[in-house]
């Protein structure tokens, strides 16, 4: 008993599920459901079908997988049961590393929110405010100041040295 | 001297069924189309065609018959005797007559009918000629009815009747009913005869096959005969007395020692002595059967005379046995066989051939050169390895060990005890296949808790470098926020609204403003927005009341009036001549102002309503049901009902 993965959509197939097809040149292809299957036979490419893993990690979305070692090892009951004890571990690692990949995707949205949120402010205001009242109320409006990480200042020793 | 083959003969069909196939024939191998429009020599010849091959086919089919059949007197008289014997041999010639009689009659039928066509006038009449012709053939062959139905049964008869070769070498069996005639050739041969306690078992000559000397023997087994005058015996006894008769074959003629077969012995010599003239050359043997129930020792003085007697008229030929227990069984054949080889083999010797036979070969035997003894020789090697092979002891196999365990479904061999690993207590070891998800397969490695204390290791270091340096801004004051929000509201607010407009500006006509139906733009609704905006309404509200219609006042009338000062002002002096104008365009066709002003007032309020009410009409572009019953339910007189 093996676990597959479906060929388009990159899911796993448990067994009593899905359909295998083998084609005239002995390649197999497994779907795990009609649905990847259907698909397969109007010949679409999963590298473009958004919602499947190839897309997802040909465009960076997903963690890319690591390859998979085909070496058969002699049995030893030992190694069996730390690579039980590993699985685990390893599955967790490899989940939060996945977790890690899509945050930092999402990290410069934060800071592409807060741009356009000040410019909306900045343009907008005069939905709510009139010229006028701003104008008179000037002091209270404050936009609001951006910092950023100056580069270290060189010192007047250090631009010396570099002329 | 050749055997014959009654099963060659074809099936003879009844009257009616001959009847049915010939003119069937007719129907289907000849033209059946013909109009009375036809030449009349082609019409003629249409017919002709017909009755000729009506008259060919029977003529076929009956010749057919009556040369397969043979004739009695043409086949070895055994089987002409045995014809007789069985059919009646008048009735069967009879019979083949009538068929012959029937064959040129029909010829002749044809003769005539052929010659009346040839003069026929009209399709009619050649028409009817044909029927007429072919009618009475068949009425001819329907006389023949009980014929053909009669040499079908000797046909069927004669098929079944045993192949008996008339030339072959031949062991004839006769004697009293039930003395173990049957039992006797069941032993000797491989035919399997009935055998039964009631007389007349065997009802008729049943043949079987022997071997001896290289040489193939007939045994002939007859059914029993009674001692009766020729005249007296029925079917079944001449069956067996033809074959004494016209065989020539050696006779072992049975007795029952034992009596019970029903006969006394006295009973069984007078029918020895009756039949002997029937023996003719043939060698005779006499066989004593039965001898577990009574010896020939045993017998009473008066048997044993009657026995000696026809041991005598035998040529001095007695033997004994008996058929239950084998004793001698053997023994008699090989007598009978010996003796017609002998005799054989004496006529042969006394024919003019066997000289010349005998000169042409010569058998020679090389003379011994030395007394010395020359046995067989086998090489001290094969000796040894024949020995070995004796001595070899079995291994044993994992299919001996499977049918020790119960046999192929109940055992299955266990594939795992010739594994070669570290430790043996592993062998029987359940392997997990998947754990969570994951193929355990796919994740086996000698090296694997390096592995993950090297990814754990890593983790941790990632942890603690922490996240990457942002740009960091200072979040929005609480103000700021609140009034993002105000403006997003806002912005959806509008967007709303322009989407309502949107949806309903072609359904509704769009009233201008100043009618104003809802009321909607006053001067409160004003002061309103503009204090949300945050500036003081009420000199922009001012200013809007002064400015109103209503409180000015029209411009036509201020003109009328002369009152426009500010246009007028504006301008600077009027001419008359405009003022003139001005005067006569505005009261166009009233008396004066007041009637003018009357008019309008009447059309203003005519129209007050309907622009009030603001309602839709066929103008409006409006679909006034959008799923209309009729276009959405039913079925159509022409056309497909599959899209509405």
């Amino acid at each position: 008993m093996r676990l597959e993965f479906c060929w388009f959509c990159s899911s796993k197939i448990y067994p009593g599920h899905g359909i295998q097809f083998v084609r005239n040149d002995a390649k197999i292809f497994r779907f795990c459901r009609s649905k990847c299957h259907k698909n397969f036979k109007m010949k679409r490419n999963p590298r473009k079908v958004k919602w499947t893993k190839a897309y997802r990690r040909l465009h960076g979305k997903d963690m890319t997988k690591e390859r998979k070692r085909n070496r058969p090892e002699r049995y030893d009951r030992n190694v069996m049961e730390n690579t039980l004890k590993a699985i685990k571990k390893i599955d967790k690692i490899r989940h939060d590393r996945a977790a890690d990949h899509i945050a930092q995707r999402w990290k410069p949205k934060a800071a592409k929110e807060r741009r356009e949120a000040r410019k909306e402010l900045e343009q907008s205001i005069s939905l709510i405010k009139a010229p006028l009242a701003i104008q008179s109320q000037e002091p209270a409006i404050t936009v609001p100041k951006i910092k950023v990480k100056a580069p270290k200042q060189q010192t007047v020793e250090d631009q010396l040295m570099e002329e | 001297m050749a055997q014959y083959d009654f099963k060659k003969i074809t099936v003879v069909p009844t009257g009616n069924d001959l009847i049915d196939i010939v003119l069937s024939r007719t129907q289907r191998q000849t033209p059946t189309v013909i109009h009375k429009g036809n030449a009349i020599s082609r019409v003629r010849q249409f017919y002709m065609r017909k009755v000729k091959f009506t008259e060919t086919n029977f003529t076929d089919k009956l010749s057919k018959t009556i040369e397969d059949f043979p004739r009695v007197e043409d086949i070895h008289p055994f089987y002409g005797d045995l014809l007789h014997v069985l059919y009646n041999k008048d009735h069967y010639k009879l019979a083949l007559g009538q068929l012959n009689t029937a064959r040129n009659l029909i010829k002749r039928i044809r003769e005539d009918y052929v010659k009346l066509l040839k003069y026929g006038d009209s399709l009619y009449r050649c028409k009817s000629l044909k029927r007429a012709a072919l009618g009475r053939m068949c009425t001819v062959t329907k006389r023949i009815g009980p014929s053909l139905a009669y040499l079908e049964h000797v046909r069927q008869h004669m098929a079944r009747l045993p192949s008996i070769n008339t030339g072959a070498p031949t062991i004839l069996i006769c004697g009293c009913p039930n003395v173990g005639k049957s039992s006797f050739l069941n032993k000797i041969t491989r035919a399997d005869v009935e055998v039964q306690p009631y007389a007349f078992t065997t009802k008729s000559l049943f043949v079987g096959h022997t071997d001896y000397k290289y040489l193939r023997y007939q045994v002939i087994d007859t059914p029993g005969l009674l001692d009766r005058p020729l005249e007296d015996r029925n079917i079944i006894e001449m069956c067996s007395v033809t074959a004494l008769v016209n065989l020539h074959a050696a006779i072992l003629f049975f007795l029952d020692l034992s009596g019970s077969c029903g006969y006394s012995i006295s009973q069984q010599a007078a029918l020895f002595h009756s039949i002997k003239m029937m023996f003719r050359n043939n060698p005779v043997l006499i066989v004593c059967n039965k001898t577990d129930l009574q010896t020939l020792e045993g017998l009473s003085g008066e048997d044993l005379k009657l026995v000696m007697e026809m041991k005598s008229a035998a040529l001095d030929v007695l033997l004994t046995m008996s058929t239950i227990t084998d004793e001698g069984v053997m023994a008699v054949k090989n007598a009978a066989c010996q003796r017609l080889l002998d005799q054989r083999s004496e006529r042969k010797m006394k024919s003019k051939k066997m000289p010349t036979v005998l000169n042409r070969f010569h058998v020679a035997m090389p003379k011994p050169r030395d007394q010395k003894e020359r046995p067989v020789c086998i090489p001290q090697a094969v000796l040894e390895a024949r020995a070995e092979e004796a001595a070899h002891e079995e291994r044993k196999t994992e299919k001996d060990i499977e049918n020790e365990n119960g046999g192929a479904g109940v055992y299955s061999a266990s594939l795992r005890k010739h594994y070669i690993l570290a430790d043996d207590d592993w062998k029987l070891d359940i392997l997990p296949e998947f754990l969570d998800g994951h193929n355990v397969y796919d994740f086996i490695d000698p090296d694997i808790l390096q592995r993950v204390e090297e990814l754990e290791r890593e983790e941790s270091a990632v942890e603690e470098d922490g996240g990457d340096f942002e740009i960091e801004d200072e979040d929005f004051t609480a103000e700021a926020e609140k009034d993002l929000q105000e403006i997003r509201k806002r912005k959806k607010l509008l967007i709303q609204k322009h989407r309502i407009k949107k949806s309903t500006a072609e359904s509704r006509p769009t009233v201008p403003r100043k009618f104003d139906k809802d009321r909607k733009f006053t001067t409160e609704r004003m002061g309103r927005q503009l204090s949300s905006l945050g500036i003081d309404p009420s000199r922009a509200i001012e200013r809007a009341r002064s400015r109103s219609v209503s409180r000015k006042g029209r411009k036509r009338e201020r003109s009328v009036g002369g009152d426009g000062e500010d246009e007028m002002e504006i301008d600077g002096g009027l001419d008359n001549k405009k003022k003139l104008r001005l005067r006569s365009r505005s009261i166009e066709g009233f008396k004066d102002s007041a009637q003018k002003m009357k008019a309008v007032t009447m059309a203003r309020n005519a129209t007050k309503k309907r622009n009030k009410d603001a309602r839709r009409g066929e103008a409006d572009r409006v679909i006034p049901t959008l799923r209309p019953k009729h276009l959405f339910s039913g079925k159509r007189s022409i056309g497909k009902t599959d899209r509405r």
